[in-house]
């Protein structure tokens, strides 16, 4: 404990000190700021105890003895010229108001009583802000969320583990201003730190990442620029100042469905870039989320339900109206079904089907069919899937799903579908990991206070609620805290702060904290987060080093994205990563041969399987045919419009 | 007293809890009443327990006695406004006093007084107490003993009880008029400030050599009177070196003027230089407004040295010592100074 006392304790009949807040006044040079964290301590003794209180500064004032602006004035014959020739300075004073973090001892609880006033050193951080529960030897929970610095101490501030991720508390929320490089950057510094302290005795953990928007979160493996202030943070706070290594990515394809759909598809960045492609089966569960509430009355969800049940993955035998059966296992089957099924009900002039009045089935047809053309390049009318892990995620990996470039419908259906299977895996403790936090960015867009309640807002408001209790934790962030679902963000056990703005910081929500404090937290610095945590009594304000990752907008320069290009380019590009001795020819003589769609089926189907034998696996999806170099010529001179010169149907043994 | 820190006790408190010297208004009320049990207190709302003003003499108008020249005349020293003058004024030193009547016994006033001197030293433009004398602190009773019958023998013999009733210079005692006790007892208090005050002063002299404000008149002291480095600044006019033609020229001194030197000398004190040095603009005011007389050791080269001194003290008058009344003479280094005493008195 330093012996140098930096203030007094002050009290006055009109400003007196309470139990919660009390007043000291410094030196004019002490290194005392908003923010500041001191220790008072008492002289006369409480029940045999000398008690000693933490505080936080969170207001300062600054007044001299001049009782009116007039006697300055007159005082320079009214020229600020002539003020600085004053041979005497008025005597000043700096008065700062103070939080209490904590009283020692807890009881009797009193005001805080006249005595000398430190600057709390690290030891005191600790006391103060209750992190000494938790940084036990054999029962440390401690996750490293930044350092406090004040005057020449610089203590590592730890988020409880069981409250930042459960089962105390859990989820956290982070606000600040767009483009300054702090909600992002908190959430991949926080993620490395939690990676690298979660307590080996609670299980394993991986994070899944929704980058909504830009190139963010794209190039989380690639090594970023540090400075040296940064280094040594990282090296204060025992994470290693290094990408993540553990990391898959999950993009669909673009429309066209020749490239993935991703600000990361530069060729050298795709090795862990799967694709994410789902069917009938994975979609039609979550109508919902891409059907309005007009498309979806009672009668077309009972016949959606129909569907689900009766109909998708079996075979479904023909009756008086459909003239043969069905084995509906993709948009394609249940284009057939519908068609075979309105065709039956016309021939017969029926106007209903199993209760299902015809237009039902023609509405419910029109909404259905439409989802593999509002989200082309996610959902593939073949029925081809290619998704997440589900069963076999892995401790301390970073799954990042890329929806930035795709339409909103695409985004929700994604986040829907990945949040659901997340939490029946983590329900059914199989999803490969104990414990998981998903990343979302723009909760004003996806859980806002004031808009319609979508599917993914009340999934959102679900994980909130009851996240904790399965290992399913939510990172949040936004622009704007006050205009996201206060459920949400008031489920958040840890909220951080960076930059806000100022109409931001009028709104109630901000209310609690001091006038200085919301000044402060218009004018944070990069790099600084004010942090909210359930063992800290007030707001602590930390720096925390940029993260050890490339930033999105630098991974843009260094890997641009690749452009559209044809078939056989994309095909090459797509099997490359898995065996680099295919070449773009090789792939051009089979594109000369074959038809798109059985080429981007088997594109699919050699991704999915990652095979040994790439090539022999690749080619093995097509029939055999031998062709003529003269033909291959011909083809390859009119790939122009990448159509084969001849097409072999796969369910045509003979192609002829 | 004395249990603040850095502040010097001229007197000692007992050990005995009970009868512990007091520090404050009520606890002097409250001792009294222990020591002479047929006290009654004074009411401390009422206009009674108010602060007594200091003891005014009559004022008196005396011819100057010149040494600069053959009569006194207005000297320019600095422009009448706007002026960029520096100051080697290296400390400030004052006293405060604070008289109350705390308690009656039959209609003899007892006074409990509390004076105070320091002196502030200023580096880089920002003044903090003297560091080589702590500010002295004295608080005591101003008893007339011969009419208080019922005291405690141990607080008539206490050193802190200063009898108000010994006889004068021509072996009277005062009359048991309570207005005349408390008159004497308001002489005694300031005498006893002015003795606070000498003794710093002359420690000053001891231990600096840099020039030191005095507010008030160095001459009680023979070593403050023949110091170069103790400046008095009078702020009371009560005497008025200006018989004669110098009232014209004191009363008309304009903003950065001075009077000729005088030599101010009585029985009582030691000789003096002395001139007026007008700090402000009277135009508008009272004849005195912004008027101070200056008290300096005499020496040879006595018009360049009270040229001198006097641009100092004009310089002085930046920042203004407001809210004090009378801010048009204060500098802001005394003002400083009392506020401080005031803090730890």
């Amino acid at each position: 404990m330093s012996n140098a006392p930096l203030g007094r304790v002050v009290a006055t009949e009109r400003r007196p000190n309470t139990p919660h807040e009390f007043h000291f006044w410094t030196a004019l040079d002490s290194p005392v700021g908003i923010g500041t964290i001191v220790r008072v301590d008492g002289s006369n003794p409480v029940n045999g105890q000398i008690p000693i209180v933490y505080g936080i500064v969170i207001e300062g004032f600054s007044y001299t003895d001049l009782q009116s602006p007039m006697h300055d004035v007159m005082g320079h014959d009214g020229s600020p010229e002539n003020a600085g020739f004053a041979v005497t300075e008025r005597a000043e004073i700096r008065l700062y108001s103070a939080a209490v973090l904590r009283q020692l001892p807890d009881e009797p609880l009193q005001p805080v009583p006249m005595g000398e006033v430190h600057l709390a050193e690290e030891e005191d951080v600790a006391v103060a802000l209750r992190m000494d529960g938790y940084l036990k030897e054999g029962a440390r929970t401690g996750i490293p969320i930044g350092v406090y610095h004040a005057g020449a101490t610089d203590s590592t501030i730890y988020l409880d583990a069981d409250f930042l991720l459960g089962p105390e508390a859990a989820h956290l929320n982070i606000s600040g201003m767009s483009g300054l490089a702090t909600k992002t950057s908190a959430i991949e510094w926080l993620l490395a730190s939690v990676f690298a302290h979660f307590p080996e005795d609670k299980g394993s953990i991986a994070a899944v990442c929704f980058n909504v928007k830009g190139p963010d979160l794209c190039f989380l493996d690639q090594p970023g620029r540090l400075e040296d202030r940064d280094v040594e943070l990282y090296e204060k706070m025992g994470v290693p100042a290094k990408p993540f290594e553990r990391i898959q990515y999950f993009a669909p394809y673009t429309a066209k469905g020749f490239q993935l759909n991703t600000l990361r598809s530069n060729e050298a960045l795709l090795d862990n870039v799967t694709p994410l492609t789902w069917g009938l089966r994975e979609v039609l569960r979550y109508a919902e989320v891409l059907l309005n509430r007009d498309d979806i009355d009672a009668k077309a969800d009972a016949l959606i339900d129909f569907i689900n049940e009766r109909v998708l993955d079996r075979v479904f035998e023909k009756d008086g109206i459909l003239s043969r059966d069905h084995a509906v296992q993709s948009f394609a089957d249940l284009e057939d079904w519908f068609k075979d099924l309105l065709r039956g009900l016309e021939a017969r002039n029926n106007e209903s089907w199993r209760t299902h009045h015809i237009a039902t089935i023609r509405k419910v047809r029109n909404r259905l069919s439409n989802i593999s053309t509002r989200c082309a390049g996610l959902v593939t009318d073949t029925g081809a899937v290619s998704d997440l892990p589900f069963g076999s995620f892995e401790d301390r990996m970073v799954y990042v799903v890329d929806v930035a470039t795709l339409e909103e419908d695409a985004q929700d259906l994604i986040f829907a579908r990945i949040v659901s299977k997340l939490r029946e895996h983590l329900e059914r403790r199989d999803l490969g990991v104990k414990n998981l936090i998903v990343f979302v960015d723009e909760l004003n867009k996806y859980a806002s206070s004031d808009g319609p309640d979508t599917y993914v807002r009340k999934m959102l408001l679900d994980i909130a609620e009851r996240g904790r209790y399965l290992g399913l934790v939510l990172f949040s962030a936004q622009q704007f805290r006050s205009q996201v679902h206060r459920r949400v963000v008031g489920n958040s056990g840890t909220s951080l702060f960076g930059r806000m703005d100022a109409d931001e910081l009028a709104t109630p929500g901000y209310s609690v904290l001091s006038a200085a404090t919301r000044t402060k937290l218009a004018t944070l610095e990069k790099g600084q987060l004010m942090v909210r945590h359930p063992h800290f009594t007030q707001p602590i304000f930390v720096r925390f080093p940029r993260p050890a990752v490339m930033q999105g907008r630098d991974g843009a320069e260094q890997y641009p994205q690749s452009v559209e290009t044809g078939l056989d380019v994309s095909i090459y590009r797509a099997l490359r990563p898995l065996d680099n001795s295919i070449t773009l020819p090789w792939v051009q003589k089979l594109v000369a041969l074959y038809d798109e769609n059985d080429l981007l089926r088997a594109r699919d189907a050699t991704i999915r399987a990652r095979p040994g034998n790439v090539k022999g696996y690749f080619e093995s999806q097509f029939r055999k045919i031998v062709p003529t170099e003269t033909a291959i010529a011909a083809a390859t001179a009119s790939r122009e419009e990448t159509h084969a010169v001849r097409t072999l149907p796969i369910d045509d043994p003979y192609g002829f | 007293m004395g249990h603040r820190a850095g502040v010097t006790s001229t007197d000692s408190d007992r050990g005995d809890n009970e009868l512990s010297w007091p520090t404050s208004i009520h606890a002097a009320r409250r001792f009294i009443m222990r020591a002479v049990p047929d006290s009654s207190p004074i009411d401390l709302a009422g206009d009674e327990a108010q602060p007594r003003a200091r003891a005014d003499e009559p004022p008196v108008l005396n011819a100057p006695n010149v040494i600069e020249g053959r009569k006194l005349k207005a000297i320019r020293v600095a422009p009448s406004r706007g002026a960029k003058l520096e100051s080697q004024f290296a400390g400030f030193l004052d006293g405060v006093q604070d008289v109350r009547i705390v308690n009656h016994s039959h209609g003899i006033p007892i006074v409990w007084a509390t004076v105070s001197a320091a002196i502030r030293v200023r580096h880089n433009r920002k003044l903090t107490a003297w560091e080589k004398r702590a500010p002295a602190v004295s608080r005591r009773y101003y008893l007339p003993l011969r009419y208080l019958d019922d005291i405690n023998p141990a607080l008539r013999d206490d050193p802190r009880v200063v009898d108000t009733a010994e006889t004068d210079a021509s072996g009277k005692f005062p009359s048991r008029h309570p207005a005349a006790l408390l008159d004497c007892a308001i002489q005694k208090v300031q005498r006893d400030r002015e003795d606070l005050e000498q003794t710093l002063a002359e420690a000053w002299c001891i231990e600096e050599s840099e020039p030191l404000y005095v507010d008030g008149s160095i001459a009680a002291s023979a070593i403050t009177a023949e110091s170069p480095i103790t400046i008095g600044v009078v702020k009371s006019h009560r005497t008025l070196y200006a018989d004669g033609d110098a009232f014209r020229v004191v009363v008309g001194l304009e903003s950065g003027e001075r009077s000729s030197v005088f030599r101010v000398s009585s029985q009582r004190r030691h000789a003096v230089a002395s001139w007026y040095v007008r700090l402000r603009g009277a135009s508008g005011r009272d004849a005195l407004f912004g008027l101070v007389r200056v008290e300096a050791a005499e020496s040879v080269d006595l018009t360049a040295r009270a040229d001198e001194i006097s641009r100092w003290i004009i310089a002085e008058g930046a920042p203004l010592a407001l809210p004090d009344g009378r801010w048009d003479k204060m500098t802001y280094g005394i003002r400083d100074t009392e506020e401080f005493l005031r803090a730890i008195s």
